[in-house]
């Protein structure tokens, strides 16, 4: 980890072509999982097994979107459009997790989400909220300080489920399931994007760096929930499939080369009524 | 109001600037104490607060009546 900062960047021009390339991608990748697992938190507005948690993944939704919105927009200093970024881009050229392809069917599955795949996308900002590159400073702090509250109710939840033996059970599944794809998303320990960021002063962390912040951040989680099991394969990192690792877009296994389906796509780009938006 | 089986209703304090005093804004109901922040927190957003706090309801004790406390008129209870 890189305590001492020798350079700063004021915009995107002043980094070195591959640093500029591997942090666009990278808050693009932030931006693409935002947009989508604020709609997955959307689709429980109406569902949930309470009225507060309705209202929570709706809080969540609206953060989410939010967050999404704001670092498409960052992406114009690296001489990217936000809206072709937002709006006309096909399924393979999303940077999203498999775990986001398709609709949340599970609440338990919608819960791993929240737990474990948001606190990742929340790690890797965390690391860029003293970044080299200065424009994203003041953009993470609302962020992270509303993830706070994201990260708690995936462990009151995770606290809630675990009260019963086929709470705990449903849980356990989902956890697992999103394990590898959460653990992955970090990238490869050997050179790639994430060495480039964190060399360059413009991420705190590379991969394995990143990927132990997260695991100290759930760990205590699932040992508090009782799943002590399943918390030591985390720390074993036993999950972790790199076939079919596209390193582009930060997904693998079967996932590696799809992307979200067609429905989450027409939404998330707002293609139903586009019609309607006139200059 | 009635609440699922498990759960605890909770009551929601809160104040806008540090001088003001903590008033009670409403109720949310939560399994747990760490839930019953977040929905706090996100049910109860129309200000930017200064402090929010909650407490279970069946924490506090009346000082002058038999009834438990926050009973609502009989007119007022949903």
């Amino acid at each position: 980890m890189s305590s001492v900062r020798t350079d700063s960047f004021k915009s995107a021009d002043q980094l070195s072509e591959p640093v500029r390339e591997a942090l666009a991608a990278t808050l693009l990748s932030l931006a693409d999982n935002k947009r989508i697992l604020g709609m997955r938190y959307g689709e429980w507005i109406l569902g949930a097994p309470t009225l507060e948690s309705g209202i929570a993944c709706s809080a969540m939704a609206q953060d989410e979107w939010g967050h999404g919105r704001i670092l498409y927009a960052t992406l114009k200093d690296f001489g990217l459009d936000a809206g072709v970024l937002e709006h006309e881009r096909p399924s393979e050229e999303y940077l999203s997790s498999e775990l986001l392809d398709s609709t949340i069917e599970e609440w338990p599955d919608l819960r791993a989400l929240n737990l474990l795949f948001d606190a990742a996308l929340s790690v890797q900002v965390e690391a860029l909220s003293n970044s080299s590159y200065e424009p994203i400073h003041f953009k993470t702090r609302k962020l992270l300080e509303e993830e706070r509250f994201h990260f708690e109710h995936g462990r009151g939840w995770a606290l809630r489920l675990s009260e019963t033996a086929a709470g705990r059970e449903a849980l356990e599944a989902a956890f697992r399931n999103a394990m590898g794809p959460s653990l992955r998303w970090f990238g490869r320990s050997e050179a790639g994007f994430g060495q480039l960021l964190e060399a360059a002063g413009v991420s705190a962390g590379d991969p394995d760096f990143l990927r132990q912040a997260w695991l100290d951040r759930v760990i205590p989680v699932l040992a508090e929930a009782g799943l002590e099991e399943l918390a030591a394969e985390f720390e074993a990192r036993s999950e972790i499939d790199w076939s079919g690792w596209n390193a582009d877009r930060r997904r693998g296994g079967s996932g590696g080369s799809g992307g979200p389906d067609a429905e989450t796509l027409a939404r998330i780009r707002g293609d139903k009524n586009r019609s309607m938006l006139m200059d | 109001m009635g609440h699922l089986s498990g759960e605890r209703l909770y009551e929601i304090f809160a104040r806008q600037k540090r001088e003001d005093r903590l008033e009670h804004i409403g109720t949310v109901s939560a399994p747990n104490p760490e839930l019953a922040r977040v929905y706090a927190w996100k049910t109860y957003d129309e200000a930017t607060w200064f402090e929010m706090v909650v407490a279970p309801r069946d924490a506090f004790r009346s000082v002058n009546r038999d009834e438990v406390p926050f009973t609502l008129h009989p007119a007022e209870t949903v």
